[in-house]
């Protein structure tokens, strides 16, 4: 796996959009920020791994797919706060349709000595069929005792209170549903970053689920 | 006058359970109807059958609005008819904004009537006039739909909504719920204000409040899922002397 350094206050910023196999290894070194999203619109396998070797990083990790057919997705995370004083924030949503399979592991860990640390890992999931699985596999494992640390996970269908106040507007069913998915997704899109390359991704990924919204 | 709904011995059930036990109510254009009654009585199970809440079976009769079968229309096909139901609670949708909802609402009820979409420009001068009716800020038309809304301020925005989509029916379910003074008379006004020959309202409350500023021309008693006494305005302000008991008593 490539194995990646940041050094002393770097940053890094990326946009993975539908890799079919992603391995990624980040190993922080003080005050350095990691911000990445990982956007699947197809069958793939996310394998990210990021320490926090330094004192002070930051990290962002977002994943969002989107999947019909028989696709399926594995996200995998593992983030180690080696060090105190670091933030971690994980926003880790899949949306499936039809037969569609999710599975997401998140592995939080924070050391003993590192305390301070303010780690979240979210995990929200959107079934659109029936026949839609997700498996969610969170581990966290938090040696040290001053720290703030979250996790949730939640898998459900559209609410059906919403959708009807939005029939009841004049909206079809399937567009109440195409405008709730889109809303879903968006949260993702819309914390990717405005900058360079970042940008006109940004607004293709927006244009798609506009897209999906119609 | 012409009619408007003709609702014949309705009966509806929620779970196996029914609510409704055969509600007769006839509204002409032009008409205020109030419905009042004790908790339970099937006042919001009333407005959820009219508007096709799919969580209530209709067990048996008729309901026509201008002649026609209410009750074989998909709920989104009554509201491009013109029903619309201000909600008791109204719901929050995170990530939709009102533009894009109500756009998108006002644009569907034009394709039913076969009238061309509303381009961007005229839309939005009708937001910003419908929205000076209710007295609500600008600021809400890039928020969620009533996400992080006061109770009074998801109230008007319902109205609001009413005013855009100009129903020829409105059911306005509990509206008075929750609502200081100061928010109810603008709520009221802009029902009054949207008032026309051509439509009618339902104004479902449990108190005599909201009829001071909506005046209605009836007022039905529904209990025990039948309407049960109907009068005419005074007759408001007689059970909120004398309270529903009297309904008893007197049968």
């Amino acid at each position: 796996m490539a194995e990646l350094i940041l050094h002393s206050g770097e940053r890094f910023e990326q946009v993975f959009f539908n890799e079919p196999e992603l391995n990624l290894h980040i190993v922080q070194e003080a005050g350095s920020e990691v911000k990445m999203h990982v956007i699947n619109f197809a069958s793939g396998t996310n394998n990210i791994v990021v320490e926090q070797r330094g004192e002070g990083c930051k990290t962002d990790i977002y994943a969002l797919a989107y999947l019909h057919g028989d696709e399926a997705v594995q996200t995998e995370t593992h983030v180690l706060h080696a060090i105190g004083g670091g933030t971690s924030n994980q926003l880790i949503k899949f949306v499936l349709d039809d037969r569609a399979k999710g599975r997401f592991i998140g592995d939080l860990k924070i050391a003993q000595d590192a305390q301070q640390v303010e780690a979240h890992q979210t995990n929200r999931n959107l079934l659109l069929s029936e026949t839609a699985e997700m498996r969610t596999q969170p581990q966290l494992e938090i040696y040290a005792d001053d720290v703030k640390a979250t996790h949730g996970a939640s898998t459900g269908q559209l609410d059906e209170s919403t959708l009807f106040y939005m029939r009841q507007r004049g909206l079809s069913e399937q567009k109440a549903r195409q405008l709730l998915v889109g809303a879903f997704m968006r949260e993702v899109i819309d914390s990717i970053g405005e900058a360079g390359t970042e940008s006109a991704l940004k607004s293709q990924l927006l244009d798609t689920i506009d897209g999906v919204v119609e | 006058m012409n009619t408007l709904l003709e609702i014949h011995n309705l009966h509806a059930s929620i779970g196996g359970k029914e609510i409704l036990k055969g509600v007769d109510l006839t509204i002409h254009e032009g008409e205020v109807h109030a419905i009042m009654g004790p908790n339970g009585a099937g006042k919001s199970t009333l407005s959820a059958v009219l508007t096709g809440h799919p969580a209530y079976e209709v067990t048996e009769g008729t309901v026509l609005l201008h002649g026609e079968n209410l009750l074989a229309m998909e709920p989104e096909v009554r509201a491009r008819a013109g029903v619309f139901l201000s909600f008791q609670y109204p719901v929050e949708i995170p990530g939709v904004s009102m533009t894009n909802f109500m756009r998108t609402a006002v644009n569907e009820k034009r394709a039913y009537e076969g009238k061309e979409p509303l381009s961007a420009r005229e839309f939005l001068a009708l937001m910003r006039e419908k929205k000076k009716l209710l007295e609500l800020p600008d600021k809400l038309n890039n928020r969620s739909v009533n996400e992080g809304f006061s109770g009074g301020e998801k109230k008007k925005n319902e109205i609001f909504q009413m005013a855009m989509l100009t129903p020829c029916l409105a059911i306005l379910d509990e509206t008075d719920s929750g609502l200081d003074i100061d928010a109810l008379r603008i709520v009221a006004e802009g029902v009054n204000r949207l008032k026309s020959p051509q439509n009618a309202s339902i104004v479902i409350t449990h108190y005599q409040r909201l009829l001071d500023y909506i005046v209605p021309d009836y007022v039905h008693v529904l209990a025990d899922g039948r309407i049960v006494k109907t009068g005419d305005k005074t007759l408001a302000l007689e059970l909120e002397e004398k309270g529903y008991e009297m309904l008893t008593a007197n049968s």
